[in-house]
């Protein structure tokens, strides 16, 4: 049994006409209503299907094959034509208008570190690489740490190296102490001898802190921040002092810088040294043509290096006095010295047995040297628009 | 310490160039902070005698002089001044000279008249502030000597700061020891001589040394038939170098013996010393003694003095008094030249905030020994300037006297601690060469008889130091540092401070640093809660006058500053130690690290984006949600709390378990007010040392799941009063038959849809189980439970 005629013509009308309907959609939403229009419910080649129910039996087989030929078909063109649509909206969408790229990004700012902090920690970095192990300690201490167990003799001019300030003692709840044993720390060296009594030898130690000293002025702060160093163990000698010392200005200032040692006092070491570096800025010249002085540019204590430097930092024109090195090609940046021996009666350490060296810098002429800071008092201002540049 | 060149080249010869003499002393750790060249602006004036002098035509105040300065022709000056006569001799400014005021100096015509030069007073020369009339010069001066060397003002002053274990650098003599040292120059010690006449000084004094603790030697001379005037040009010039003012002759002896060699010495007018008894006594408790500044001080049983047969006449070895002083019309002089314990010094010159030329050195530590010397430098000097006779003998006890002692270095040990190889000859050499006797050497040893003005030695390492300052230190060579084999501990603390530092940089907060000062009239304004602070003795200012019990004040106050400044948005953090002055066993006070910030204006930067949102409590929250996920805390408690300076509606405690992690929320509107804040701004101030504690730092891997979860969302209306953190405990409750994953809060509604006084929370549940593919029909029952739960336990209903 094979088709008539009139129902290939019928499955054939109806099956162009729904492609015709797909040739023409435009878009997605006319493609879909040519697929309803073919295949939906009552569409044109559904149609076709539901009649086969009403065919007699032995016609409807080829009948049924015809129309789902022609729905294949229909199929086939539905996707052929969902795929160029979607191709000629790619090509629309990548031939298109463009976005205003210079409109600016959302923006996420990032809190900044002070730059304190962020001194403190790349000399912390250094010191930690080089074996240094951080310790602290408080900052109201007792007078015996902070002078006397550091050869600071009671009633002794070098106590008036470091202005103190002294607490209330009637302002503490509970304990009893005689006036004048409590202060603020006024160095960072009382962490020495708290961690010598904790530690055995070998001991290898860096103390970052704040300490206080009862002076204020546009280059000095009653608070500031020192580290610390502190190497005991056999044997450590002066030259290893000076080249730990070495290696810690080119880490912080760049592996061409020169330190040179000079002689000076603290009661806690003996010998004990001032250091400077070659001045960052002038690369030690003093000016960019001219003699090299050797001389210090004046600092009236040493143990708190963070007065200002004067000028902004930058290279001085040809001839002119470096503003930052005073003309003098060096900056003072450490005290230093070899651990001196009461220090270590006062720890219970045997001076005949072990030896060391302890180092103190300031924390913010570093800052004040690496970052170009040129006022002291900017660091505890707090201006969100110096914060901002850290 | 001003030191003049011209002074110490008479003391070591040959004395090197002011630069290198400076590098000299640097290097062996005496600090040269200055080097001036006095006299500067001096160059083209000389000593010029007047010849002649006639009135200039039409002028009632003008004369032309005819000057000698030396030269050929006499020049012609007109000059205004009217206080000299013809043969006087002043200094003459040629032409070409440029003043010290910067006046230039040229020929010009003055009424028709030319003149050539200029003759200066005393203030046109940079000499005096003020001054009348031309400077009259001494009779005896050199016509055409430059002025500057007539005035002896070609010097140059090395400005020195010595450490204080080093008092013998406080003199000329002392640093001539150090150059002589440093360079092998001859010291030169002047010839001291003194003529003694008449009777013998015990007849005229005496002297009792009461108290021979505080004073281990006194030594006194008498010098009659002084007078009082001016003293020699040249002295008034070394002592104006070395920044002293020129008194008179009879005080000016004192302090130019003192600046020489570095020993105070003081000037009785012996007349007015009662019974002509020097008693040096422990000074009453209560004794009045009117010192030199006028003030009258009130002494104690501490504090050593110089007394007659009747009272206190000097606070010892610190200030003069007024009652037995020199003056104009002295004629009799007892000079004192001591020894004074330095420590009773300090406490004496502390206790009345007086800080002298004297107590300077005396606290830091005299020679014992230069004491005869200095003294008889005086009486010399004085005899010379203000005529007068010394009386024969010297009183000088000397009840302190101490041998010199002994000290042993090793030089082997010397090289180990230096790391130097420095010979045994060379540190021999060094020493002898600072005045170190050799007393005995043997087997790499040797012992060294310390000078009695090298108060600071009395160790081998003091010797040592020696050996290496005079070596030099640039001559030690660098050793590198050993390599250290210890793993170092964790810093713990660090580590938590160094997260949170992460997490507020992400946030876009800065990180400040304050004085660690408090307030605590000013910070109870602001925190509006009592506080024990710990006080300080001698703060700065008031505001200063304790330690910060909280960083918040300060954090505040910085806030203000930068809204002042235009500031619109600011978030600022800090970490730091807050003070709570309670004694601990261990610790004086409690050192409580905290951390702590602010955040005010717009939650996010301005941008198109966008709408501008403030922030709030939840942009506060969400950064420290963000920290102690990283510290990996686990469960925490929100809890409402109430504190002086937080509003009421949002202040909050965040605790793990029961431990307080910290507080945070907004800002109080009566503390803002205080500060003359806006509203709107929000706090938050941790603990640090739970934190630490509690940290897991660590990270512990948990297996990633291998089944997929199914995600159910779930909107309930409750009571408003019903908080998040009890429906949220609800669905990770048991009812939720361990499936329950995590729990998302993505909704929050009030409003007429839900009614008056309830709210709509609408979470995403995720079910998950560990070993299957959940199926719908498994987590039904589960949600249904969860969904009863809620509305037993909180009258929760389902939001339709």
């Amino acid at each position: 049994m094979s088709l008539s005629p009139e129902q290939r013509a019928r499955i054939e009308a109806a099956r162009d006409a729904a492609l015709a309907e797909i040739e023409k959609a435009s878009d997605e939403q006319a493609l879909e209503r040519a697929r309803v229009f073919a295949l939906g419910k009552s569409g044109v080649v559904s149609e076709l299907r539901r009649s086969i129910g009403r065919l007699p039996p032995e016609e409807r087989k080829p009948f049924g094959e015809a129309v789902n030929e022609a729905i294949a078909a229909v199929e086939v063109a539905l996707s052929r034509r969902k795929e160029d649509l979607e191709q000629q909206r790619l090509m629309a969408e990548l031939t298109g208008p463009r976005i205003d790229v210079t409109l600016p990004g959302r923006p996420r700012n990032l809190g900044r570190r002070h730059p304190i902090s962020r001194a403190i920690r790349d000399l912390l970095r250094i010191l930690e690489r080089m074996g240094f192990e951080v310790a602290q300690g408080p900052e109201v201490e007792l007078d015996y740490y902070n002078f006397e167990a550091l050869n600071f003799p009671k009633d002794h001019p070098a106590r008036d190296m470091q202005d103190t300030f002294f607490v209330d003692e009637r302002s503490i709840v509970g304990g009893n102490f005689a006036p004048g044993t409590v202060l603020l720390r006024t160095h960072t060296s009382p962490v020495q001898v708290r961690e010598l009594l904790r530690r055995r030898p070998p001991v290898r130690i860096v103390a970052p802190g704040r300490v206080y000293r009862c002076d204020s002025d546009q280059t000095h702060s009653p608070m500031f921040h020192q580290i610390e160093g502190l190497y005991v163990d056999c044997r450590v000698s002066f030259a290893e002092l000076k080249g730990t010392l070495a290696e810690v200005a080119r880490a912080i200032f760049g592996p061409e810088v020169r330190t040179r040692f000079r002689p000076s006092f603290f009661p806690f070491t003996e010998p004990s040294a001032e250091v400077d570096v070659s001045c960052v800025i002038c690369g030690g010249t003093g000016r960019s043509s001219g003699a090299d002085l050797h001389l210090a540019a004046p600092t009236p204590d040493p143990l708190r290096p963070e007065e200002s430097i004067g000028e902004p930092a930058r290279a001085p024109s040809d001839g002119e006095t470096c503003r930052v090195c005073k003309g003098t090609g060096w900056l003072e940046i450490l005290g230093a010295g070899m651990v001196d021996p009461e220090v270590f009666r006062h720890a219970g350490y045997d001076p005949e047995s072990v030896s060391g060296f302890a180092f103190g810098m300031g924390v913010e002429r570093i800052a004040m040297l690496r970052y170009g800071i040129d006022d002291l008092r900017l660091f505890f201002e707090n201006d969100s628009r110096f914060l901002a540049q850290f | 310490m001003r030191i003049s060149m011209r002074w110490l080249g008479e003391w070591v010869q040959p004395l090197p160039e002011p630069e290198e003499l400076a590098r000299l002393l640097t290097g062996a750790g005496i600090e040269v902070e200055a080097i001036e060249r006095l006299g500067q602006g001096l160059d083209r004036v000389v000593v010029g005698q007047v010849l002649s002098k006639t009135p200039v035509e039409g002028s009632t105040k003008l004369n032309l002089c005819t000057v000698d300065v030396g030269q050929a022709e006499p020049l012609s000056i007109v000059c205004g001044a009217a206080n000299y006569q013809v043969g006087d001799k002043v200094p003459t400014a040629l032409v070409g000279a440029v003043l010290p005021g910067g006046m230039r100096i040229e020929a010009r015509k003055l009424r028709g008249v030319m003149s050539h030069g200029m003759m200066c007073s005393a203030r046109e020369l940079g000499l005096s502030e003020e001054s009348e009339g031309l400077m009259i010069l001494e009779p005896d001066a050199m016509v055409g000597t430059p002025i500057a060397r007539h005035l002896e003002l070609d010097d140059v002053v090395l400005t020195l700061n010595a450490t204080p274990n080093r008092p013998d650098w406080l003199s000329h003599l002392g640093i001539a020891r150090e150059v002589a040292a440093l360079t092998g120059a001859r010291l030169i010690w002047p010839e001291v001589k003194v003529v003694e006449e008449g009777a013998p000084i015990e007849e005229k004094a005496s002297v009792a040394i009461e108290w021979p603790e505080r004073c281990g030697r006194y030594a006194a001379r008498v010098v009659e038939g002084v007078r009082f005037g001016p003293s020699p040009r040249w002295m008034q010039a070394r002592l104006e170098a070395c920044g002293m003012r020129s008194l008179g002759n009879l005080i000016d002896v004192t302090n130019y013996v003192l600046l020489e060699t570095g020993q105070p010495l003081h000037a009785f007018d012996l007349d007015r010393v009662g019974g002509a008894r020097i008693r040096v006594r422990a000074a009453g408790e209560g004794e009045r003694l009117v010192t030199l500044d006028g003030k009258e001080r009130i002494l104690s049983t501490d504090d050593l003095v110089i007394a007659d047969a009747e009272r206190a006449l000097v606070l010892a070895g610190v200030m003069g008094g007024e009652d037995a002083e020199v003056s104009e019309s002295t004629t009799r002089i007892l000079l004192e030249s001591a020894h004074f314990d330095p420590a009773g010094i300090r406490r004496s010159s502390r206790r009345h905030g007086l800080h002298t030329e004297s107590s300077h050195r005396f606290e830091r530590g005299c020679d014992p020994e230069a004491v005869r010397f200095a003294l008889d430098r005086a009486a010399q000097l004085l005899v010379q300037l203000a005529g007068g006779t010394v009386a024969r003998g010297v009183i000088d006890q000397y009840p302190g006297r101490r041998e010199p002692q002994a000290v042993r270095v090793r030089f082997e040990r010397t090289r180990k601690l230096l790391g130097a190889e420095i010979s045994d000859e060379k540190c021999r050499s060094i020493l002898r060469g600072l005045g170190f006797e050799e007393v005995e050497a043997e087997g790499g040893s040797a012992s060294y008889r310390v000078p009695s003005f090298r108060v600071d030695v009395s160790r081998e390492a003091d010797l040592v130091e020696e050996i290496a300052r005079i070596h030099g230190y640039d001559a030690i060579p660098e050793t590198p540092s050993r390599p250290q084999l210890v793993a170092p501990a964790e810093d713990r603390q660090a580590r938590v401070v160094e997260l949170a530092a992460e997490v507020f940089s992400a946030w876009d907060l800065d990180e400040a640093v304050h004085l660690a000062f408090g307030d605590p009239e000013g910070d109870a304004k602001i925190l509006r809660e009592e506080g024990e602070y710990l006080l300080l003795r001698n703060p700065l200012a008031e505001h200063q006058r304790a330690m910060r019990i909280s960083l918040l004040p300060a954090l505040l106050r910085t806030a203000v500053e930068n809204l002042n400044r235009g500031v619109e948005r600011l978030g600022l953090w800090e970490q730091g130690k807050v003070f709570l002055p309670r004694a601990t066993r261990d610790a004086p006070v409690r050192e409580e690290e905290r951390i702590a910030g602010i955040l005010l204006g717009p939650a996010l930067p301005r941008t198109w984006t966008e709408p501008e949102r403030p922030v709030d409590f939840y942009d506060v929250k969400g950064m420290l949600e963000a920290l102690f996920a990283e510290l990996r805390l686990g469960e925490l408690r929100w809890v409402p709390v109430e504190r002086g300076f937080l509003h009421p509606r949002s202040a909050c405690e965040v605790r793990a378990g029961d431990v307080p992690l910290g507080i945070l929320g907004e800002l109080h509107p009566l503390s803002a007010q205080a500060l003359e804040l806006p509203r709107g701004v929000f706090v938050f101030e941790l603990f640090v040392e739970p934190l630490v504690r509690l940290a897991r730092l660590t990270p512990r891997y948990q297996g990633v799941p291998r089944f997929p979860a199914v995600l159910r969302d779930i909107a309930v209306v409750v009571p408003r009063e019903v908080s998040a953190a009890e429906v949220e405990a609800v669905l990770r409750g048991p009812k939720g038959a361990g499936l329950v994953e995590s729990v998302l809060l993505f909704d929050v509604y009030e409003g007429p849809q839900v009614g008056e006084g309830r709210k709509s929370l609408a979470f995403a549940i995720r079910y998950r189980h560990p070993d299957r593919t959940l199926s719908d029909r498994e987590i039904q029952p589960v949600h249904d439970a969860l969904v009863a739960e809620l509305h037993r336990a909180l009258g929760a209903e389902l939001r339709g």
